[in-house]
């Protein structure tokens, strides 16, 4: 499926487009802190200092020990952005890619044996897609409960890094609501996709050698599927960066380390210490600007055709 | 025994499963009765009706007509490739395959006649299960029928593949999904360094290649099918269809997206196989100068029924559709420089409704009497050629004819 080709179109345009290289930068430097994140942050994102509370960020006349300030219970607000981000990524990531794995499993069958099954998933779906995403999120939520999941952080385990929290909470229920939501966009979008694939001549041809459907459907149906759904997968990763981000602030949520979190509990100081709401929230602008540049820089390469001047 | 009594021994539209089927020694497929539908908004589509054909061991069977006509639909049929909203909906087709009709003799008793299985009745798995290793397909447009997304050699070491898993426990639905391992493929689909096909499936491709004569096979199979011309990837398709040693290879159009030098390349490439591997092929084309180079016997379609069918020498000396007639007329002769003459008028409609119980033909045939109103059954000529026309067993009689009636519906004859 990637051949050499490909990532030769990717090199071009990368090389082609800012845009492409600011996505790259973005994105890249978001995993960096998520990872190292023990390592980068300057004190534990956890750690309550109320003699500190409130303090400007160094650009507003505040001191280097806070950088980004601290928000109301005085925790470094660097730090809480950089732990931030490891949940908002990796949230992201989970939630985005059970919908994309699931999704795409479901379009891909009911699109490529059409009949009951194509009717009864494709109006499932329907169905569910009336309900909007959030208040879908919300429902299953309250139905499960909160599931946080406790991830020991090797970094701290092996050493690496004192005075920082050793493990990292994974809110496992969020990643799931908004991986469901997710399920719903890639079935119609892969559905669609197979739908067309299958009837090309290439799938009949396979078919007329012998091969069985499993077969067909992974080595020539997927395949062929799969540069409209990688685009896809971009833009709902950004959405479930955004709806993870939405349901912290709402309170749903199975961590505090989160930059939905921290916006929620900088509301109450807009007015004294903006700068506790706003940090996470350009946090959160940030990323999923970066995420959306990737996935038009995959488009751009990809799919030739969409692209803009392209002679 | 007049000649005329002996062309009334018609074959009945109705001849169901009661009617025994009689099989030559050297039959290697009888379709009898065979209707395929399609079910569409606008109605029914009757695109293969009461279709009546045989193939022999080893032989090229051509089967000539419009577009239209219903060729495609019945090589389909045969494969068990019609989608909805298509259906085969009556007919028997019949297979020789020893060890089937060995494995079903017992249970089910009905579908298998001597050596030879019917295929429709069959279950469904089985009658995919022989897909690849007992027939083949080969499609008309060899640059769609390659998968972009992978190379050349992987598409027809698959093929290969597929046919040793089945052969090794052949009609075993678990042999065709666990013996290439399901880790394997997803990750064969997913990672660019991964192969889903295994290095002596490989190694067979680059033989089958060069079997088709693709020079370098082993560079080639290396590459993507955008990286082949039209002519290579037809000889590509053709060491694909070949990869399950079929015993029935069925050429849809093989060469009608070809241009003509390589056209013929590709016909004597499918003769040449044919012969040596004394399989049978069932060529369909709507261009009758392949037909008379290669095929051993043909049948003419029109508008979902087999016209006239026979041996080669039969239908183009001997003919007496009008259809058969028209068809002839309208290739163009290089020495008699004459104008054309086409058949006038068009295909009709198939669909159910507007079809009526006449002879398909009767509006632009130039001979149509009255009792073409009535639907014609099939006469056998000789052993060697059946026609579907009254013009069978009577002279055309002016003064019956019908033309008039279908003026300005189907045109004048010219």
């Amino acid at each position: 499926m990637i051949s050499t080709r490909t990532i030769r179109n990717l090199k071009n345009e990368l090389s082609r487009s800012f845009l492409a290289k600011l996505g790259l930068i973005l994105v890249g430097g978001a995993i960096f802190v998520a990872v190292l994140a023990p390592l980068l942050a300057p004190h534990d994102p956890t750690q309550q200092m109320l003699q500190v509370r409130n303090q400007p960020p160094v650009f507003l006349g505040g001191t280097w020990e806070y950088p980004l300030g601290t928000d109301a219970l005085g925790r470094d607000m660097l730090s809480r952005v950089i732990y931030g981000a490891r949940t908002s990524l990796l949230v992201g990531v989970v939630a985005s890619g059970f919908g994309a794995l699931v999704g795409i499993g479901i379009g891909i069958i009911s699109g490529y044996y059409r009949g009951w099954i194509d009717d009864v998933a494709m109006r499932s779906v329907d169905v569910s897609l009336a309900i909007p995403g959030l208040v879908l999120a919300l429902t299953i939520f309250s139905i499960i409960g909160p599931i946080a999941i406790n991830i020991p952080d090797p970094i701290v385990a092996l050493g690496f890094a004192q005075e920082m929290p050793d493990s990292f909470t994974f809110p496992g229920t969020v990643a799931f609501v908004i991986g469901v939501i997710a399920v719903r966009q890639f079935a119609r979008l892969a559905r669609g996709e197979a739908l067309s694939v299958r009837e090309e001549e290439y799938v009949k041809s396979s078919e007329a050698a012998g091969a069985s459907n499993i077969r067909v459907m992974f080595i020539h149906v997927l395949p062929n599927t799969m540069t409209p759904l990688l685009v896809f997968w971009t833009l709902r990763l950004a959405h479930a960066i955004l709806t993870e981000s939405t349901l912290s602030f709402l309170g749903f949520s199975g961590t505090t380390l989160s930059w939905g979190y921290d916006i929620s509990a900088g509301r109450d100081y807009l007015g004294t210490a903006w700068w506790i709401a706003s940090v996470p929230g350009v946090a959160i602008l940030f990323a999923v600007i970066g995420v959306n540049l990737l996935g038009d820089w995959l488009r751009d390469a990809l799919d030739p055709g969409l692209q803009e001047g392209y002679e | 025994m007049t000649h005329n009594d002996a062309s009334t021994t018609s074959v009945q539209r109705s001849a169901g499963t009661d009617n025994e089927p009689d099989f030559g020694p050297n039959t290697l497929l009888k379709v009898r009765n065979l209707s395929t539908r399609f079910f569409t908004d606008e109605g029914q589509v009757n695109a293969v009706e009461s279709l009546d054909f045989e193939v022999k061991e080893g032989e090229v069977f051509g089967i000539v007509g419009e577009s239209g006509s219903g060729k495609s639909v019945t090589g389909l049929s045969i494969l068990d490739l019609i989608e909805s909203p298509g259906r085969i909906t009556d007919g028997e087709i019949w297979f020789r395959n020893r060890s089937l009709a060995d494995e079903f003799n017992e249970q089910q008793s009905q579908a298998v006649r001597d050596e030879f299985v019917n295929l429709l009745e069959l279950p469904e798995s089985v009658h995919r299960s022989l897909r690849g290793n007992s027939f083949s397909m080969i499609f008309q447009d060899p640059m769609s029928s390659f998968d972009p997304t992978s190379t050349v050699g992987e598409q027809i070491a698959e093929a290969v593949e597929v046919q040793q898993r089945t052969s090794s426990n052949p009609r075993s639905a678990r042999s065709r999904t666990q013996g290439y391992g399901f880790k394997s493929m997803v990750l064969g689909s997913i990672l660019p360094s991964k192969s889903f096909v295994t290095e002596p499936s490989m190694e067979r491709a680059i033989e089958l290649l060069e079997l088709v004569g693709i020079p370098d096979p082993k560079k080639r199979a290396q590459e993507y099918p955008h990286q082949f011309s039209g002519g290579m990837l037809q000889r590509a398709m053709i060491a694909q269809a070949l990869a399950g040693e079929p015993d029935l290879l069925i050429a849809d159009e093989p060469t009608t997206a070809l241009d003509v030098t390589i056209q013929a390349q590709i016909l004597s490439l499918l003769s040449d196989i044919q012969e040596e591997r004394g399989m049978s092929v069932i060529l369909i084309t709507h261009n009758l100068g392949v037909v008379a180079r290669v095929a051993d016997r043909l049948g003419v379609m029109y508008a979902g029924e087999i016209a006239e069918r026979g041996t080669l020498k039969e239908i183009f000396e001997n003919h007496t559709h009008p259809y058969t007639a028209g068809l002839l007329g309208s290739i163009p002769e290089i020495d008699e420089a004459e104008r054309l003459r086409p058949i006038p008028g068009n295909v009709p409609s198939l669909l159910d409704h507007e079809m009526g119980d006449r002879c398909y033909f009767a509006d632009r045939c130039p001979k149509a009497m009255e009792e073409c109103m009535e639907k014609p059954p099939e006469y056998e000529i000789n052993d060697d050629h059946r026609v579907r026309c009254y013009l069978a067993n009577r002279e055309f009689d002016e003064d019956r004819s019908i033309r008039d009636h279908f003026d300005g519906e189907g045109g004048e004859p010219s």
